[in-house]
């Protein structure tokens, strides 16, 4: 099984990068020349060439409710980076699964099929109320469930046609040359027997929280049962943040100077591989990986933890 | 007084001229010799370009010559604006993205972070044209099944909300169609300019949805007299509302050096329609108002092309050589300027022009015909004193 290992830029990370009038400032006799026109979308970029120089395979963009919008940072990221792959991460509260869709067409159509989606965590009903989403608890699931059903049958179908509670289509689908790049593979999360069999019917990856190898093992089995009921395969992801050092004493220090997400893989660049690597042999084909600084960590990453991870995967794989 | 004028990405291909009917930018024809974006190598193979390509090539042209921008029409099989607009953010410098958008298709708030971030991205380069009209069959296609005038109670309402959240950083309401609660976007994205927003839509429920939220009411061209009416309908209603509103006309145009060559060029244009092209525009059935209004001229049925001269330099025959409106103006450069002119003189602020191809003719219309409006337009000011 190849492991996929991906990159994920928190566009609410690090605010002040390339943002005009929060940065840090120079003193003034220091000659300042920066374009008036610099944005943060430098910084997105130079995060994602970064991703593709270090031989990621592709950068996730978080969606965050406080930062710029992860489909349009995709798009101004792929344009600027020839062959990594792109997956924004967005609601299903986003609007019309056809439209959605549609813009997926136009994506895939310009950058030679670089898009997957990943579909965000539901956010509580006090947040949704904040986005204009009244669909209550009870409903999410079933939304998302003809979202994506919509999203994927006017790509595939013509004419498409589906009468459901949240979405509606009549004579639909895409025509050709819309429909001629595949449809985004399709990233799920969610860590409850629900969330696992929304992905069997839908996903291509079900991504899965940081846990023990031996629990995550449980629930990959889980899913596969379900998985196979419907007759179908999704692969299983891990979302993995990490502190990384050349050894560990070193990532110890450094965790007493940095705020950690929950899970966070506190290791030297060697034990990392192995624990990585371990997940992968439990059958884990799809690595999301974070750490901040986004751009300095991309590169400590993908210079030292990659290349050792991928010569223990590779070698686990000769061996099999 | 200034005169906006923007030009037009076509986001469905484009044709090598108007004589022809194939699209050979882009990849609504099958891949032959001779096509661009996607083409042949020389090998024979695809050369690896994208439609993309061509688009970005039409946007510079267009930034190049003096357009301050282009409209991203949106139709089933269309590329999409939302896409287009962050793809050519960073490889243009002045183009304004003038993004066509159904607000149904949309949850307001997170559209309004969409379009605050292209501000972001692009130094403030976005606006809008928001359609409602359209319906029927076209409308289900997209899975929207609201009726015509329904339509524009929810256009109202999403518009309320999308400047709402731009506006405020704290906004509740409780509409028809559209509920929040203690919505707002970040101080970041708040704080770019609110996009200007052009609309578009002829009935009623269009003029009375424009008049309270748009910045630019947007025609199709209509014979001189009926559109400087509609204008000034439009700018009437708008003041008694005590607020302003500017118009504008998209309207596509076949500028040559001689009047002769232009419409020996729509003659052959014309000639080479398809009986099938003829009937695939014959009687598509929507409930617009506007469209209904251009299918009046019936030109599916012309026999010979100048049937379809309704006026000096107006041809009603354009949507059998290339999808969109009807009317559109045909002539040497300083007749074409003078209609523009003719056109400001109707009340007319602001411009969508395009012109087959759009590459070639971005660079023809701005180099051509815009300086001498110029001085079409100086002598018609000083024949006004």
């Amino acid at each position: 099984m190849t492991l996929n290992i991906h990159w994920r830029l928190d566009p609410a990370a690090e605010p002040r990068r390339s943002e005009p009038g929060t940065e840090h400032a120079l003193p003034a006799f220091i000659r300042d020349r920066r374009a008036a026109s610099r944005n943060r979308f430098d910084y997105y970029v130079q995060v994602a060439r970064a991703v593709a120089q270090t031989a990621f395979d592709g950068l996730f963009v978080r969606h965050r409710s406080e930062a710029d919008e992860s489909r349009i940072i995709a798009a101004i990221i792929a344009r600027e980076t020839p062959r990594l792959l792109v997956v924004p991460e967005f609601p299903a509260s986003v609007g019309s699964a056809v439209y959605a869709a549609k813009q997926a067409a136009t994506f895939q159509r310009a950058t030679h099929g670089r898009l997957d989606w990943a579909i965000a965590a539901e956010e509580n009903a006090a947040s949704r109320e904040a986005e204009a989403d009244f669909v209550p608890d009870e409903d999410l699931r079933q939304r998302l469930d003809e979202f994506l059903t919509v999203a994927r049958g006017v790509h595939r179908d013509r004419p498409f046609t589906f009468q459901g509670r949240h979405f509606e289509v009549l004579d639909g689908g895409f025509e050709a040359p819309l429909n001629q790049h595949r449809f985004p593979k399709l990233f799920l999360q969610g860590e409850d027997d629900g969330a696992l069999a929304l992905s069997a019917r839908h996903a291509d990856v079900h991504l899965f929280a940081p846990g023990p190898v031996n629990v995550l093992g449980e629930r990959i089995a889980t899913l596969n049962t379900l998985t196979a009921a419907e007759g179908r395969q999704v692969a299983a992801g891990l979302i993995q943040p990490l502190l990384v050092r050349e050894d560990r004493d070193g990532a110890e220090n450094d965790v007493q100077h940095l705020p950690l997400a929950s899970g966070t893989l506190v290791a030297s660049y060697d034990e990392a591989a192995d624990q990585l690597a371990a997940y992968a042999a439990a059958g884990v084909t799809e690595l999301l990986l974070e750490a901040v600084p986004t751009l300095e960590e991309a590169y400590r990453v993908g210079q030292h933890l990659l290349p050792r991870l991928r010569a223990r995967t590779g070698a686990a794989r000769k061996a099999a | 007084m200034s005169i906006d004028f923007y030009w037009r990405l076509p986001t469905h291909g484009c044709h090598n001229s108007l004589h022809t009917s194939g699209y050979e930018r882009g990849d609504w024809s099958p891949l032959k010799p001779g096509n661009i974006a996607p083409g042949l190598g020389r090998d024979g193979e695809p050369d690896g370009f994208t439609y993309i390509d061509h688009l970005a090539e039409i946007a510079k042209a267009a930034e190049s010559v003096g357009f301050l921008g282009g409209l991203i029409p949106s139709f089933p099989n269309t590329d999409d604006p939302w896409v287009i607009a962050p793809l050519l953010a960073r490889e243009t410098r002045s183009f304004r993205f003038m993004i066509a958008f159904q607000p149904g298709f949309g949850n307001p708030v997170h559209t309004a972070r969409m379009a605050a971030s292209l501000q972001r991205a692009t130094g403030g380069r976005l606006l809008f044209n928001i359609i409602t009209g359209g319906g029927g069959p076209a409308q289900l296609w997209w899975g929207d099944s609201f009726a015509h005038d329904d339509r524009y109670g929810r256009t109202s309402e999403f518009l309320d909300i999308f400047r709402g959240v731009w506006d405020s950083p704290n906004v509740s309401y409780d509409g028809r169609f559209y509920q929040l609660r203690g919505g707002g976007l970040p101080p970041l994205l708040r704080r770019e300019e609110f996009p200007e927003i052009w609309f578009s839509g002829s009935s009623d429920a269009a003029l009375r949805t424009s008049a309270r939220h748009a910045d630019y009411y947007l025609s199709w061209l209509e014979p001189f007299d009926q559109l400087g009416d509609k204008f000034a309908r439009v700018k009437e209603r708008t003041a008694a509302l005590g607020r302003e509103q500017k118009c504008a006309v998209r309207v596509d145009l076949v500028a040559r050096a001689t009047e002769e060559e232009a419409w020996r060029d729509i003659r052959i244009g014309f000639e080479n329609v398809s009986e099938e092209t003829r009937q695939r525009w014959r009687g598509q059935p929507t409930d617009s108002v506007g469209a209904s209004r251009q299918a009046a001229l019936r030109p599916t049925d012309a026999r010979r092309y100048d049937e379809l001269i309704v006026a000096p330099n107006l041809w009603g025959g354009f949507n059998l050589l290339r999808g969109g409106p009807a009317l559109g103006i045909v002539g040497s450069y300083e007749q074409c300027a003078a209609r523009l002119a003719d056109l400001i003189a109707r009340g007319a602020d602001a411009f969508i022009l395009a012109g087959t191809p759009h590459l070639e003719e971005a660079w023809r219309i701005g180099e051509e015909v815009l300086p001498l409006l110029g001085r079409q337009a100086r002598t018609l000011l000083a024949a006004a004193e």
